[in-house]
């Protein structure tokens, strides 16, 4: 079956024998295979949804067999386990797509940046490495990507490979221009990877997406799911019961707040989801459960990303402090008018005005909470002690 | 009637100009010495600092286009581009040019900041104290209102707001306000020793 996840249980990484015994050997496809990449339409499954045929054309032209292709699995997004299950349970099929784009490429290195965190994923990636010919672990290196948000962004990526900071930096040039090392470099999700192994071989992508459910359900976790399932299907695959729901996050922490009654009908597809205004993102599905205060888990999160900012630009830095904190004024002494006010206003000041979009999305997180929460932070009033606890 | 409608705007534009480059100035030196409170969060300090240069771009071309298209004056772009080479009050209408040019440099590299990197930005950056004081030389010099009651009020109001800042900022001499987090973000980031 042409899916990401099938193939033995999901228990530890399945061993090269299975992976080949399954799928067959890694197919030897040459520079053509991009023309198969853009029209299977497969977008990056990292967050950003760039299509990756585009990417792949531009690094393409610009390699003169030095290009690099950096394989990302920092995964520094809180709620997100979908690229750690990933890279722990078919680690062969995220390298046969590293091997394919280092050949289609012509790229010189592989760089594994697997988080620091995820010990398990890291493991099964080099104990699968370990499976591979000497020619394949000849072209690759790891390095441990620092447990922040901002450090998987392409260009966070690159520039801890080269000068060991895992900041932002600007764009341009970008990543097919310069990156390692002043290298033509891919940088792709390790998901995107292994459905470019599924393309190789069947000549499309699997049709389905992982995503993580997260939240106000009994068995939150990674599920593998077609682009016909709906939001209320993977949520009672999660075993969640859709009418105790107060809200949905669609994309994680740079998605947007639903309305739960509008989010169950979504498909989670990204042509679907785009054509609503909206992005699968990183694939991550918060549920908040009716009894939980929206006010005061959109503050927490505003506090995350207002402390994740790498404070190299002054609107990120010191704008997502003050929102973070008129948010927290909030939840903590209830409603007041000039707070909310300053939150309107504030979010339009904060836009646009980083090096990185990592201000861009904090905002477009907090105006969606305004907006689906827009009663109850009208009419916030703090919770007493024995209610928080 | 049109001359004098050219040669007022010329007057009033530049007054405007003095104004607002004074009150850029002053919120360049506040964002620097990181100046808040609960209603006013620093990043819109450097936002205001930001779109107040710009308009004051606008009056500053007003102020210049007006004065060479101006027939009576007959200046010519090459006085209003090349410092001293007016047959008209060469010194000060120079002054003026060369403020105008400082200017313009440090917005181009504003603007370009993401190309040329932070620190030429703040070096060039720093030439706004040379920029601004020519500036007001050049108003006080070749302005024809320079001696009325009005322009000397609004003007020495610009030399005390733009004074005062200046001198507390060197008096507290606040560094950049992002250096600190910066640091501690980077050390969070950071695995290797650079080499």
């Amino acid at each position: 079956m042409n899916s990401l996840l099938a193939g033995p249980p999901l228990t530890g990484p399945e061993s090269l024998a299975s992976h080949a015994g399954r799928l067959g050997p890694m197919p030897a496809v040459g520079p053509r295979f991009i023309d198969t990449l853009v029209q299977s339409r497969i977008a990056g499954r990292g967050g950003a949804g760039f299509p990756a045929g585009t990417k792949w054309q531009a690094v393409a032209t610009h390699s003169r067999g030095d290009a690099v292709v950096l394989v990302n699995g920092a995964e520094g997004e809180p709620q997100s386990k979908k690229d750690r299950l990933l890279m722990s349970t078919r680690p062969h099929l995220v390298l046969d797509g590293a091997f394919i784009a280092a050949r289609v490429l012509r790229a010189r290195r592989v760089i594994l940046y697997i988080g620091e965190r995820h010990r398990a994923a890291r493991a099964a990636m080099l104990q699968a490495l370990a499976e591979r010919n000497e020619t394949e672990r000849r072209l690759v290196s790891e390095h441990a990507a620092p447990a922040r948000y901002v450090a998987g962004a392409e260009s966070a990526a690159i520039h801890f490979i080269s000068e060991g900071v895992a900041t932002p930096t600007t764009m341009p040039p970008y990543p097919f221009e310069r990156g390692v090392d002043g290298k033509p470099t891919l940088v792709q999700n390790v998901e995107t990877l292994a459905q470019v192994a599924l393309i190789a071989r069947y000549g499309e992508p699997s049709g389905t997406s992982l995503v993580t459910i997260a939240g106000g359900v009994p068995r939150p976790g990674v599920l593998e799911v077609e682009s016909t399932t709906t939001i209320a299907d993977a949520v009672s695959l999660a075993g969640g019961a859709s009418d105790q729901a107060r809200a949905v996050l669609v994309g994680g922490y740079f998605g947007r707040w639903m309305e739960a009654r509008d989010a169950w009908p979504l498909r989670l597809d990204q042509g679907s989801l785009r054509s609503h205004g909206l992005a699968l993102g990183c694939g991550v599905i918060g549920v908040l459960p009716a009894g939980r205060c929206p006010v005061c888990e959109t503050a927490g999160i505003m506090r995350y990303l207002a402390g994740e900012s790498s404070a190299q630009c002054g609107p990120c830095f010191f704008g997502l402090r003050a929102l973070a904190d008129a948010c927290t004024r909030i939840a903590e002494h209830g409603t007041n008018r000039d707070d909310l006010q300053r939150l309107d206003r504030w979010t339009e000041d904060v836009r646009g005005r980083g090096a990185c979009r990592h201000p861009d999305g904090a905002v477009i997180f907090l105006q969606s909470a305004l907006q689906t929460f827009g009663r109850e932070f009208a009419g916030h009033r703090p919770h007493s002690a024995a209610e928080a606890a | 009637m049109s001359n004098s409608i050219l040669w007022y705007t010329t007057r009033g534009a530049g007054a405007v100009t003095l104004v607002l480059l004074s009150a850029v100035v002053v919120m360049g030196i506040l964002s620097a010495l990181r100046v808040q409170s609960t209603g006013w969060p620093r990043f819109l300090t450097t936002g205001l600092h930001r779109n107040l240069a710009l308009m004051t771009l606008v009056f500053l071309a007003l102020h210049i286009v007006t004065a060479v298209i101006d027939p009576f004056t007959n200046l010519g772009w090459g006085a209003a581009l090349i410092p001293f080479s007016s047959h008209y009050r060469t010194l000060w209408l120079g002054l003026g040019v060369v403020a105008f040019e400082l200017l313009l440099a440090i917005v181009v590299t504003s603007l370009l900041r993401n190309l040329i990197g932070h620190y030429a930005w703040r070096a060039i950056h720093w030439l706004t104290y040379a920029s601004w004081p020519i500036a007001v030389v050049h108003g006080f010099g070749t302005g024809t209102d320079a001696w009325s009651a009005w322009l000397i009020v609004v003007t020495a109001a610009c030399i005390a707001a733009v004074g005062t800042a200046a001198l507390y900022r060197m008096l507290t001499g606040s560094t950049d306000p992002l250096a600190s987090p910066r640091t501690e973000f980077r050390a969070g980031v950071q695995r290797r020793e650079l080499p």
